[in-house]
Protein backbone atom coordinates (compact mmCIF):
# COMPACT_ATOMS: atom_id res chain seq x y z
CA UNK A 1 0.00 0.00 0.00
CA UNK A 2 1.18 3.48 -0.73
CA UNK A 3 -0.30 6.68 0.61
CA UNK A 4 -0.41 9.55 -1.83
CA UNK A 5 0.08 12.65 0.28
CA UNK A 6 -1.81 15.59 -1.14
CA UNK A 7 0.51 17.88 -2.99
CA UNK A 8 -0.72 21.11 -4.50
CA UNK A 9 0.40 19.90 -7.91
CA UNK A 10 -1.66 16.71 -7.76
CA UNK A 11 -5.12 17.86 -8.61
CA UNK A 12 -7.86 19.99 -7.32
CA UNK A 13 -9.84 16.92 -6.47
CA UNK A 14 -9.74 17.01 -2.71
CA UNK A 15 -9.48 20.64 -1.74
CA UNK A 16 -11.77 21.57 1.14
CA UNK A 17 -15.12 22.86 0.19
CA UNK A 18 -15.29 21.09 -3.10
CA UNK A 19 -17.75 18.49 -4.25
CA UNK A 20 -17.17 14.84 -3.52
CA UNK A 21 -14.94 13.34 -6.21
CA UNK A 22 -16.71 10.76 -8.32
CA UNK A 23 -13.72 8.69 -9.34
CA UNK A 24 -12.79 5.77 -7.14
CA UNK A 25 -9.09 6.47 -7.39
CA UNK A 26 -9.62 9.80 -5.67
CA UNK A 27 -10.27 7.77 -2.52
CA UNK A 28 -6.93 5.94 -2.76
CA UNK A 29 -5.12 5.91 0.51
CA UNK A 30 -1.79 4.20 0.13
CA UNK A 31 1.72 4.91 1.27
CA UNK A 32 4.08 6.41 -1.28
CA UNK A 33 7.02 6.53 1.05
CA UNK A 34 7.92 3.09 2.28
CA UNK A 35 8.75 3.18 5.96
CA UNK A 36 12.34 2.19 6.60
CA UNK A 37 11.29 -1.24 7.73
CA UNK A 38 13.50 -4.17 8.42
CA UNK A 39 13.03 -7.46 6.60
CA UNK A 40 10.13 -9.42 8.08
CA UNK A 41 11.15 -12.04 10.54
CA UNK A 42 9.93 -15.34 11.86
CA UNK A 43 6.35 -16.22 11.04
CA UNK A 44 5.84 -13.05 8.99
CA UNK A 45 8.66 -14.02 6.68
CA UNK A 46 7.23 -17.47 6.02
CA UNK A 47 3.59 -16.47 5.71
CA UNK A 48 4.31 -13.47 3.50
CA UNK A 49 5.98 -15.48 0.75
CA UNK A 50 4.47 -16.12 -2.68
CA UNK A 51 1.63 -13.67 -2.44
CA UNK A 52 0.63 -14.88 1.04
CA UNK A 53 -0.66 -18.22 -0.28
CA UNK A 54 0.49 -19.79 3.00
CA UNK A 55 -2.16 -17.80 4.82
CA UNK A 56 -4.78 -19.42 2.60
CA UNK A 57 -3.22 -22.81 3.26
CA UNK A 58 -3.38 -22.22 7.02
CA UNK A 59 -7.08 -21.31 6.81
CA UNK A 60 -7.93 -24.33 4.63
CA UNK A 61 -6.02 -26.69 6.94
CA UNK A 62 -7.79 -25.31 10.01
CA UNK A 63 -11.18 -25.97 8.37
CA UNK A 64 -10.03 -29.46 7.39
CA UNK A 65 -8.93 -30.19 10.96
CA UNK A 66 -12.40 -29.19 12.14
CA UNK A 67 -14.08 -31.49 9.61
CA UNK A 68 -11.82 -34.41 10.56
CA UNK A 69 -12.53 -33.85 14.25
CA UNK A 70 -16.25 -34.00 13.44
CA UNK A 71 -15.75 -37.24 11.51
CA UNK A 72 -13.96 -38.88 14.46
CA UNK A 73 -16.46 -37.62 17.02
CA UNK A 74 -19.39 -38.93 14.98
CA UNK A 75 -17.68 -42.32 14.71
CA UNK A 76 -17.25 -42.44 18.49
CA UNK A 77 -20.89 -41.53 19.07
CA UNK A 78 -22.12 -44.20 16.64
CA UNK A 79 -19.90 -46.77 18.40
CA UNK A 80 -21.40 -45.80 21.73
CA UNK A 81 -24.99 -45.91 20.40
CA UNK A 82 -24.45 -49.35 18.86
CA UNK A 83 -23.10 -50.70 22.14
CA UNK A 84 -26.07 -49.31 24.06
CA UNK A 85 -28.66 -50.65 21.63
CA UNK A 86 -27.03 -54.10 21.52
CA UNK A 87 -26.91 -54.21 25.31
CA UNK A 88 -30.58 -53.32 25.62
CA UNK A 89 -31.52 -55.94 23.01
CA UNK A 90 -29.66 -58.71 24.81
CA UNK A 91 -31.14 -57.64 28.17
CA UNK A 92 -34.65 -57.99 26.72
CA UNK A 93 -34.10 -61.60 25.86
CA UNK B 1 -29.87 -63.88 20.35
CA UNK B 2 -29.35 -64.14 16.61
CA UNK B 3 -26.32 -62.10 15.79
CA UNK B 4 -28.04 -60.55 12.78
CA UNK B 5 -30.14 -58.22 14.91
CA UNK B 6 -27.01 -56.80 16.48
CA UNK B 7 -26.10 -53.36 15.25
CA UNK B 8 -22.37 -53.96 15.05
CA UNK B 9 -20.71 -55.88 12.26
CA UNK B 10 -22.00 -53.83 9.32
CA UNK B 11 -18.42 -52.90 8.53
CA UNK B 12 -15.02 -54.22 9.53
CA UNK B 13 -13.73 -51.84 12.18
CA UNK B 14 -10.16 -52.44 11.14
CA UNK B 15 -10.81 -51.67 7.48
CA UNK B 16 -12.73 -48.55 8.49
CA UNK B 17 -9.89 -47.28 10.69
CA UNK B 18 -7.28 -47.93 8.00
CA UNK B 19 -9.32 -46.07 5.36
CA UNK B 20 -10.05 -43.23 7.77
CA UNK B 21 -6.39 -42.77 8.64
CA UNK B 22 -5.34 -42.93 5.00
CA UNK B 23 -7.98 -40.45 3.90
CA UNK B 24 -7.02 -37.95 6.59
CA UNK B 25 -3.31 -38.15 5.75
CA UNK B 26 -3.71 -38.14 1.96
CA UNK B 27 -6.32 -35.35 1.85
CA UNK B 28 -4.17 -33.20 4.12
CA UNK B 29 -1.33 -33.75 1.65
CA UNK B 30 -3.67 -32.95 -1.26
CA UNK B 31 -4.64 -29.62 0.31
CA UNK B 32 -0.98 -28.66 0.75
CA UNK B 33 0.24 -29.92 -2.62
CA UNK B 34 -2.89 -28.68 -4.36
CA UNK B 35 -2.30 -25.11 -3.22
CA UNK B 36 1.50 -25.01 -3.37
CA UNK B 37 2.40 -27.49 -6.10
CA UNK B 38 3.69 -26.56 -9.52
CA UNK B 39 1.14 -26.27 -12.32
CA UNK B 40 1.50 -25.25 -15.99
CA UNK B 41 0.89 -21.59 -16.80
CA UNK B 42 -2.22 -21.45 -18.96
CA UNK B 43 -4.30 -18.56 -20.25
CA UNK B 44 -7.93 -18.36 -19.06
CA UNK B 45 -7.39 -21.12 -16.48
CA UNK B 46 -4.37 -19.58 -14.70
CA UNK B 47 -4.32 -20.66 -11.02
CA UNK B 48 -7.88 -21.99 -11.27
CA UNK B 49 -6.41 -25.13 -12.87
CA UNK B 50 -5.88 -26.26 -9.27
CA UNK B 51 -9.64 -26.78 -9.11
CA UNK B 52 -9.00 -30.01 -10.99
CA UNK B 53 -7.86 -31.57 -7.71
CA UNK B 54 -11.13 -30.78 -5.98
CA UNK B 55 -13.90 -30.43 -8.59
CA UNK B 56 -13.27 -33.60 -10.63
CA UNK B 57 -13.07 -36.03 -7.66
CA UNK B 58 -16.61 -34.95 -6.75
CA UNK B 59 -17.83 -36.61 -9.96
CA UNK B 60 -15.77 -39.72 -9.38
CA UNK B 61 -17.41 -39.95 -5.96
CA UNK B 62 -20.85 -39.50 -7.52
CA UNK B 63 -20.19 -42.25 -10.06
CA UNK B 64 -18.93 -44.66 -7.42
CA UNK B 65 -21.86 -43.86 -5.12
CA UNK B 66 -24.47 -44.42 -7.84
CA UNK B 67 -22.91 -47.73 -8.83
CA UNK B 68 -22.76 -48.90 -5.20
CA UNK B 69 -26.34 -47.75 -4.74
CA UNK B 70 -27.52 -49.67 -7.81
CA UNK B 71 -25.63 -52.78 -6.68
CA UNK B 72 -27.43 -52.79 -3.34
CA UNK B 73 -30.76 -52.11 -5.02
CA UNK B 74 -30.23 -55.15 -7.23
CA UNK B 75 -29.32 -57.24 -4.17
CA UNK B 76 -32.40 -55.91 -2.39
CA UNK B 77 -34.59 -57.06 -5.27
CA UNK B 78 -32.98 -60.49 -5.23
CA UNK B 79 -33.08 -61.16 -1.50
CA UNK B 80 -35.38 -58.54 -0.01
CA UNK B 81 -32.94 -57.63 2.77
CA UNK B 82 -33.84 -54.43 4.54
CA UNK B 83 -30.20 -53.44 5.02
CA UNK B 84 -29.65 -53.50 1.24
CA UNK B 85 -32.42 -50.97 0.82
CA UNK B 86 -30.84 -48.74 3.46
CA UNK B 87 -27.41 -49.09 1.84
CA UNK B 88 -28.86 -48.18 -1.55
CA UNK B 89 -30.57 -45.15 -0.05
CA UNK B 90 -27.50 -43.86 1.77
CA UNK B 91 -25.23 -44.41 -1.25
CA UNK B 92 -27.69 -42.47 -3.41
CA UNK B 93 -27.75 -39.72 -0.80
CA UNK B 94 -23.95 -39.44 -0.82
CA UNK B 95 -24.04 -39.43 -4.63
CA UNK B 96 -26.49 -36.56 -4.57
CA UNK B 97 -24.35 -34.61 -2.09
CA UNK B 98 -21.12 -35.06 -4.03
CA UNK B 99 -22.91 -34.40 -7.32
CA UNK B 100 -24.36 -31.20 -5.87
CA UNK B 101 -20.89 -30.12 -4.75
CA UNK B 102 -19.56 -30.99 -8.20
CA UNK B 103 -22.15 -28.94 -10.03
CA UNK B 104 -21.78 -25.91 -7.74
CA UNK B 105 -17.98 -25.95 -7.89
CA UNK B 106 -18.23 -26.39 -11.66
CA UNK B 107 -20.50 -23.34 -11.89
CA UNK B 108 -18.06 -21.20 -9.95
CA UNK B 109 -15.12 -22.44 -12.01
CA UNK B 110 -16.88 -21.89 -15.34
CA UNK B 111 -18.12 -18.44 -14.30
CA UNK B 112 -14.56 -17.11 -14.00
CA UNK B 113 -13.00 -18.98 -16.93
CA UNK B 114 -15.32 -19.75 -19.85
CA UNK B 115 -17.80 -17.02 -18.97
CA UNK B 116 -15.32 -14.55 -17.47
CA UNK B 117 -16.57 -11.00 -17.81
CA UNK B 118 -20.02 -12.06 -18.99
CA UNK B 119 -21.64 -12.43 -15.60
CA UNK B 120 -23.11 -15.75 -16.79
CA UNK B 121 -23.32 -18.38 -14.04
CA UNK B 122 -25.24 -20.96 -16.04
CA UNK B 123 -25.09 -21.19 -19.82
CA UNK B 124 -26.71 -24.57 -20.48
CA UNK B 125 -23.46 -26.12 -21.54
CA UNK B 126 -24.37 -29.75 -22.35
CA UNK B 127 -22.08 -31.09 -19.62
CA UNK B 128 -23.67 -28.85 -17.01
CA UNK B 129 -27.24 -29.45 -18.15
CA UNK B 130 -26.89 -33.22 -18.35
CA UNK B 131 -25.28 -33.31 -14.91
CA UNK B 132 -28.22 -31.28 -13.59
CA UNK B 133 -30.65 -33.75 -15.20
CA UNK B 134 -28.82 -36.63 -13.51
CA UNK B 135 -29.10 -34.94 -10.13
CA UNK B 136 -32.84 -34.39 -10.72
CA UNK B 137 -33.25 -38.09 -11.54
CA UNK B 138 -31.59 -38.98 -8.24
CA UNK B 139 -33.69 -36.36 -6.49
CA UNK B 140 -36.70 -38.20 -7.92
CA UNK B 141 -35.50 -41.36 -6.17
CA UNK B 142 -35.95 -39.70 -2.80
CA UNK B 143 -39.29 -38.14 -3.74
CA UNK B 144 -40.46 -41.62 -4.77
CA UNK B 145 -39.27 -43.11 -1.48
CA UNK B 146 -41.07 -40.47 0.54
CA UNK B 147 -44.30 -41.12 -1.36
CA UNK B 148 -44.57 -44.77 -0.20
CA UNK B 149 -45.25 -45.61 3.43
CA UNK B 150 -44.99 -49.41 3.53
CA UNK B 151 -41.27 -50.25 3.93
CA UNK B 152 -41.29 -53.40 1.79
CA UNK B 153 -43.17 -51.83 -1.11
CA UNK B 154 -41.02 -48.74 -0.83
CA UNK B 155 -37.83 -50.77 -0.92
CA UNK B 156 -38.85 -52.75 -4.00
CA UNK B 157 -40.23 -49.87 -6.06
CA UNK B 158 -37.32 -47.58 -5.15
CA UNK B 159 -34.85 -50.33 -6.09
CA UNK B 160 -36.41 -50.72 -9.54
CA UNK B 161 -36.33 -46.96 -10.07
CA UNK B 162 -32.71 -46.88 -8.91
CA UNK B 163 -31.69 -49.46 -11.51
CA UNK B 164 -33.17 -47.27 -14.23
CA UNK B 165 -31.48 -44.20 -12.72
CA UNK B 166 -27.99 -45.69 -12.80
CA UNK B 167 -28.34 -46.61 -16.46
CA UNK B 168 -28.79 -42.92 -17.33
CA UNK B 169 -25.58 -41.97 -15.48
CA UNK B 170 -22.96 -42.81 -18.16
CA UNK B 171 -25.20 -41.40 -20.89
CA UNK B 172 -25.84 -38.11 -19.12
CA UNK B 173 -22.28 -37.62 -17.88
CA UNK B 174 -20.28 -38.91 -20.85
CA UNK B 175 -22.02 -40.08 -23.98
CA UNK B 176 -24.51 -37.29 -24.63
CA UNK B 177 -22.23 -34.32 -23.73
CA UNK B 178 -19.61 -35.68 -26.12
CA UNK B 179 -22.05 -35.61 -29.02
CA UNK B 180 -22.57 -31.88 -28.60
CA UNK B 181 -20.38 -28.81 -28.73
CA UNK B 182 -19.27 -28.18 -25.16
CA UNK B 183 -16.59 -26.10 -23.52
CA UNK B 184 -16.00 -28.77 -20.91
CA UNK B 185 -12.93 -30.98 -21.41
CA UNK B 186 -14.08 -34.25 -22.91
CA UNK B 187 -16.50 -32.47 -25.24
CA UNK B 188 -16.79 -33.23 -28.94
CA UNK B 189 -15.51 -36.75 -28.66
CA UNK B 190 -12.14 -36.00 -27.05
CA UNK B 191 -11.37 -37.91 -23.89
CA UNK B 192 -10.94 -35.64 -20.90
CA UNK B 193 -7.85 -37.30 -19.51
CA UNK B 194 -5.72 -38.46 -22.40
CA UNK B 195 -1.95 -38.65 -22.14
CA UNK B 196 -1.50 -35.08 -23.25
CA UNK B 197 -4.19 -33.43 -21.13
CA UNK B 198 -2.60 -33.54 -17.71
CA UNK B 199 0.87 -32.30 -16.82
CA UNK B 200 3.03 -34.90 -15.03
CA UNK B 201 3.35 -32.77 -11.88
CA UNK B 202 -0.43 -32.60 -11.59
CA UNK B 203 -0.97 -36.35 -11.92
CA UNK B 204 0.76 -36.92 -8.61
CA UNK B 205 -1.82 -34.77 -6.90
CA UNK B 206 -4.86 -35.54 -9.02
CA UNK B 207 -4.94 -39.35 -8.87
CA UNK B 208 -4.41 -39.58 -5.08
CA UNK B 209 -7.03 -36.87 -4.71
CA UNK B 210 -9.60 -38.96 -6.60
CA UNK B 211 -8.84 -41.97 -4.39
CA UNK B 212 -8.93 -39.90 -1.21
CA UNK B 213 -12.30 -38.35 -2.02
CA UNK B 214 -13.67 -41.79 -2.92
CA UNK B 215 -12.44 -42.90 0.52
CA UNK B 216 -14.06 -39.90 2.21
CA UNK B 217 -17.32 -40.69 0.42
CA UNK B 218 -17.13 -44.27 1.68
CA UNK B 219 -16.46 -43.12 5.27
CA UNK B 220 -19.50 -40.84 5.26
CA UNK B 221 -21.58 -43.56 3.58
CA UNK B 222 -20.56 -46.06 6.27
CA UNK B 223 -21.50 -43.63 9.04
CA UNK B 224 -24.90 -43.07 7.45
CA UNK B 225 -25.54 -46.79 6.97
CA UNK B 226 -24.69 -47.52 10.61
CA UNK B 227 -27.03 -44.76 11.78
CA UNK B 228 -29.80 -45.90 9.41
CA UNK B 229 -29.45 -49.48 10.68
CA UNK B 230 -29.57 -48.29 14.31
CA UNK B 231 -32.82 -46.51 13.55
CA UNK B 232 -34.17 -49.62 11.86
CA UNK B 233 -33.26 -51.84 14.81
CA UNK B 234 -34.88 -49.42 17.25
CA UNK B 235 -37.96 -49.21 15.05
CA UNK B 236 -38.31 -52.99 14.95
CA UNK B 237 -37.71 -53.13 18.69
CA UNK B 238 -40.48 -50.60 19.22
CA UNK B 239 -42.76 -52.74 17.08
CA UNK B 240 -41.90 -55.62 19.38
CA UNK B 241 -40.55 -57.83 16.64
CA UNK B 242 -36.86 -57.28 17.00
CA UNK B 243 -36.49 -61.05 16.96
CA UNK B 244 -38.44 -61.60 13.78
CA UNK B 245 -37.11 -60.00 10.63
CA UNK B 246 -33.67 -60.55 12.07
CA UNK B 247 -32.53 -61.94 8.75
CA UNK B 248 -32.39 -58.40 7.46
CA UNK B 249 -28.69 -57.86 8.09
CA UNK B 250 -26.55 -58.48 5.00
Amino acid sequence: MTIHPLRPSDSAALRPGQERPDTTTAYDSTWTEQPAHSAPEGLDRIMGQDGKIYVVLAVVLLIWIGVVALLFRTDRQIDELERRVDRSISENE
Amino acid sequence: MPSQVQTQGLVSRRLYRVVRGTVVVVLTGILIAGLLGKIPQLDILEQSARNLYFHVPMWFALMAATIVSAYHSAQHLRHGDRIRDLRAREAARLGLIFGGLGIVTGMVWARFTWYEGTGVWWNFDPKQSMAAVLLLIYGGYFVLRDAIDAPRTRGRIAAVYNLFAVVTMPFLLYILPRQMPSLHPGGEGSPAFSQTDLAPAMRWVFYPSVLAFLGLCWLLYTQRVRLAWLREVLRQKALGNAHGDGDAAH
